[in-house]
Formats: C-alpha cells, sequence, structure tokens
C-alpha cells in the first residue's frame, strides 16, 4: 500500500513538473520575419522563372535544332526548256544516292498550296502558275551525309540549289545562347540582390535583438552559440520564403502552358508550339526550380551567418 | 612549497597591477589600480557616479581588457588569453545588473537555466537544480511568470539566480538594488551575503550609504579613477 502511495506521489511529480516546451532563445517574430519572407518568396519566384525560361529556350533549341538538322530541302526552279518532272525525279534519286539519306520526296502541288494557304488564302490553284518545286531529304543520320557532295552533284539538274537550313540554324543557336547567357546574368543579380537584401535584414535584426546578444555574452554563450541561433530562424525564413517562390513560379508555368494552350487558336497555337516549345517545362525544368529553393534558403542562412559573426566579433568585447 | 589547497585558492585570487583604462584615445578612466581580491571575499565597490565602477566591473567581467598594467583572474593574465580562453573563465564569473537584463520572452525558469542551456546541458540535468534554486530565492510559485508579470524584487532574485546557476567563483553585481525599497535591497544583499558563505567571490557595487553601514563588509572606494580599499 505504501508502495502505492509513493508511486502515486512520484507521477503527481512527474505530472507537475514536467518540462513544457522550452521557448525558443531568439523569438520568431523579432527575426524581420514576414518581410524578409516575402522578399525571399519574391526573389526565389523571379529566379524560378527565369531558371524555367532559361530551360524553355535551350529545351525549343535543342529540338528545334535537332529537327531542322535532320532535313534538307532541294528547291527546283522552272527553266525553259526543262521538264520539272523529270528534273524532280533526277534530283531525288541523286539525294537517295547518297550515303545517310533515308528518304527523298517532292512536296504535291496540295502540299505547296497548303503552304501557300496562310499567306495566299484557300482555294488557291497553284497548276496555273509556275512555281519552284520542293524536294524534302530527310537524313537518317545527319552527321554521315555528305552534304557538300549532294549539293555536287545536284549541279546537274538545271535550276536545283540545296537548302541545308544551317544559316537559320545558326541565327537559332546565337539567339538561343544569347538568351541563356542574359537568363544567367539575371540569376547572378538575383543571388547578388538576395544576398544584400539578406545582409541588410540580418543586421537589421542583430540590431534590434542587442539586448539578448548582450545578455547571451555575459553569460558565457560563446559566438558560435548565439550565431546558431540566429542562423536557425534566418535557414527556416529562407526556407518558407523559398517554398513559396518556388511554387509560385511552378504555377506560373503551368498558368502559362494553359493560356497558351486556351487563348491561342489551335493552328497559331501549333506554330507556336513549333517555334518555342510547348511552354512546358518538362520534370527536369521542374526539378531544376525545386533546386532553386534549397539554395536560396542554404543561401539565406549562410549568409545571415557570416553577417551574425561578423556582429558578434565586432560587439562580444572578447 | 604551495600545498595544493593553497595553490587552488592562489589561483582564484584576482589581482590589478598598475592597471589602466581608457576608451579609444580618450582620458583613463581607471589609473594605477593596485588591489588584491582574495577569493571568497565580499567587497563593496562604491564611490560617485562616472568613477568607474561599472568600468572596473566590466574589466572583471572581461569584456573590456587594460589599456596598460596587469590583471590577473584565475592566475593568468587576461591580456595575454585567446578568446576561447576568455569565454571559457567568464563562465566562472556572475553578472547581476540594476535593470535585471532579463528576457521578456523566456519564464523566470528558462532565464534562470539560460547560462546552463548555452553550455549544451539537457533541462532534464539541470530542472531540479534550478527549480531547487527558485524555491531557495524565494521564486518557487513564479517559475512558469514572464518577467514583465514579476515585481522588481522578483526580477532582481531572478536575475541573481541566473548569475549563480552555473556556480561561478566570483559574482559581480552592479547597483542590484537600485531598482528596489531600501527593505528589499537589505535582504538582497542578505542573499549576497549567503552566496558568498558558499565560498562565492562577490563585488557589489553601490553608492547607497545604508547599505555600506548596514553590512560589515570592505569596502574599495573609486575616485579620480583611483581605488582605496579599507575595512
Amino acid at each position: 500500500m505504501a508502495e502505492v502511495s509513493i508511486e502515486t506521489m512520484t507521477v503527481a511529480t512527474t505530472v507537475k513538473t514536467s518540462p513544457k516546451r522550452t521557448a525558443a532563445i531568439v523569438p520568431e517574430r523579432s527575426v524581420a520575419g514576414r518581410t524578409l519572407v516575402l522578399l525571399i518568396a519574391i526573389m526565389t519566384f523571379l529566379s524560378g522563372v527565369t531558371l524555367g525560361g532559361v530551360v524553355l529556350v535551350q529545351k525549343s533549341a535543342i529540338a528545334w535544332s535537332s529537327d531542322v538538322g535532320r532535313q534538307v530541302t532541294i528547291q527546283i526552279r522552272p527553266m525553259e526548256g526543262e521538264v520539272m518532272d523529270s528534273n524532280i525525279r533526277t534530283a531525288i534519286s541523286l539525294a537517295e544516292s547518297i550515303p545517310g539519306v533515308s528518304d527523298a520526296h517532292a512536296l504535291s502541288l496540295a502540299d505547296s498550296e497548303k503552304l501557300l494557304e496562310p499567306w495566299l488564302g484557300a482555294g488557291l490553284d497553284l497548276s496555273q502558275l509556275d512555281i519552284p518545286r520542293l524536294i524534302v531529304v530527310d537524313l537518317g543520320d545527319p552527321k554521315s551525309v555528305d552534304l557538300n557532295l549532294l549539293s555536287k552533284d545536284l549541279q546537274a539538274v538545271k535550276g536545283a540549289t540545296l537548302e541545308t537550313h544551317a544559316a537559320w540554324r545558326q541565327q537559332l543557336n546565337t539567339m538561343a545562347g544569347t538568351l541563356v547567357l542574359s537568363g544567367v546574368l539575371v540569376l547572378v543579380l538575383i543571388v547578388v540582390a538576395t544576398v544584400l537584401a539578406v545582409v541588410f535584414a540580418t543586421r537589421g535584426t542583430m540590431a534590434s535583438n542587442r539586448e539578448i546578444v548582450d545578455v547571451l555574452h555575459f553569460i558565457g554563450a560563446s559566438n558560435a552559440f548565439i550565431a546558431g541561433e540566429f542562423q536557425g530562424r534566418f535557414l527556416a525564413l529562407g526556407f518558407r520564403g523559398g517554398v513559396i517562390g518556388g511554387v509560385g513560379a511552378v504555377l506560373f508555368f503551368f498558368a502559362v502552358a494553359g493560356a497558351a494552350g486556351s487563348i491561342v487558336p489551335d493552328q497559331a497555337s501549333a506554330q507556336l508550339g513549333f517555334l518555342f516549345g510547348r511552354f512546358s517545362l518538362g520534370v527536369d525544368g521542374i526539378l531544376g526550380i525545386a533546386a532553386v529553393v534549397p539554395v536560396i534558403a542554404s543561401l539565406t542562412a549562410i549568409t545571415s551567418r557570416l553577417t551574425v559573426r561578423r556582429f558578434l566579433s565586432q560587439t562580444s568585447g572578447l | 612549497m604551495i600545498a595544493p589547497a593553497d595553490s587552488e585558492r592562489h589561483s582564484r585570487v584576482i589581482e590589478f597591477t598598475n592597471v589602466g583604462l581608457r576608451y579609444g584615445h580618450g582620458p583613463e578612466i581607471l589609473r594605477d589600480l593596485s588591489f588584491r581580491i582574495e577569493p571568497g571575499s565580499f567587497h563593496f565597490l562604491t564611490g560617485p557616479s562616472g568613477s568607474g565602477k561599472t568600468s572596473l566591473l566590466r574589466l572583471l567581467l572581461l569584456s573590456l581588457k587594460p589599456s596598460r598594467g596587469t590583471l590577473t583572474m584565475f592566475g593568468r593574465n587576461v591580456s595575454q588569453l585567446d578568446q576561447d580562453s576568455l569565454l571559457d573563465m567568464r563562465r566562472h564569473i556572475g553578472i547581476v545588473f540594476q535593470e535585471f537584463r532579463l528576457l521578456d520572452h523566456l519564464t523566470t525558469f528558462e532565464n534562470v537555466a539560460l547560462p546552463l542551456r548555452v553550455l549544451g546541458e539537457p533541462e532534464s540535468l539541470y530542472r531540479s537544480n534550478v527549480t531547487e534554486l527558485l524555491e531557495w530565492v524565494g521564486l518557487g510559485e513564479r517559475m512558469d511568470a514572464l518577467p514583465p508579470l514579476l515585481s522588481g524584487g522578483e526580477k532582481q532574485r531572478a536575475a541573481i539566480a541566473r548569475a549563480v546557476i552555473g556556480r561561478p567563483d566570483i559574482l559581480l553585481a552592479d547597483e542590484p538594488t537600485g531598482n528596489v525599497d531600501s527593505e528589499l535591497s537589505l535582504r538582497l544583499v542578505r542573499l549576497f551575503a549567503e552566496l558568498n558563505k558558499l565560498g562565492t567571490t562577490i563585488i557589489l557595487a553601490t553608492h547607497e550609504l545604508g547599505l555600506l553601514d548596514a553590512f560589515d563588509f570592505p569596502r574599495m572606494s573609486l575616485s579620480d579613477g583611483q581605488v582605496t580599499v579599507d575595512g
């Protein structure tokens, strides 16, 4: 009976003194919370959108360049005294004799009418006009095809010229490279702006928490301990802001993809898709934006830690 | 030959030798201080406002280094210590301020436990010690109260408890009775005297003549940057 009483007392004592959650040494509200979260969210959003834009441009450029690189076109102009159909057959046969060419076929008049329809309107009858005819040559293995040889062979067909799209590809690659470089530059500027903003926010926070810092100093806390207390707060803020901005950036691309599909008419949408891709980030793009979040959070934590350590070394008096 | 006990006692002596202190390029606040404080002693530090009491306490708290001369604490010249050694030494020194300097967002218990928390001790280890100390200073029922809800006397007792929870060898007090009435002042000084009986060296800065007269402890008087020890 006595044992039961003792156990009951022990339990009662345990309940009475059971520790509640210990408060953080640096109160959450004292760290320039909402403003900093908003700032980091905006910076992460901008980084995510920029990174996503770079990914889209690069993916589209690679896809476009690859598609265009797999085809060349032979154009045969009508010439006095030449039979167009005969020239077309000769050109096709010459093209098919080149190693690496998988197919060569002439575009029918109907195909040409369809191509010219956006500019000349529907119901066009090209049979009445002497227009150049096109032969599309598909390259099974673009690297192994000797286009110089094909060009030389085609000299045997009067009015035939080879269009390799090399100038277009060069132009596209230059444009895409410029856009990617600009995107990277913007990313660097955003990172620098984020670092500066976090430095100012951290210094403001440290100044407003000077009393806590002083108390911690005189009770024997090391600078590393104090920095750790503040860094934990900034890491949490950086992560929260980063997640908000990152999710916002991904939603932005979904919204743009949805809007491009619904606002632009189908035919134009297809042409836009051909030229600029489908505004679809893909898994790698989304992963890229997701990777921005820990990068921004870590950047915030590292920047604040360095700023805090500098502040503490100036104020500790040791 | 010095016996081990004498050696340990010697290492806890505080010794000033021709110590001077100035801030930046300003005039010397403290000049040619040469005196010795024995371990386990109790000294009042007195002097008019601006005489340098707080500066002397800051030297003893190691938050300032002498501009010249030698200050020896725990057997070492503090001017020659690196940051880690100074930090380690500071953990043997407790301090109580006139304005309490408790953290308002932490409970009385958490404020008192702070010195142990910064050392990384788990709460399960120090909880009973902190509770016992709070009961000893008469704050057993106020453990969960936040400082803004405490009276001046309660705040000062909490500040004293925080200063001694780490069992410091030296306890510094800068006008600890400046914000409480005279009766409570006497009770607080008695509390310091109790701590002194347990072996803690106490240096208590005050300019209240009533307190100085009520207790028979030696006085260090600061005037014109120089100190005289009597009693």
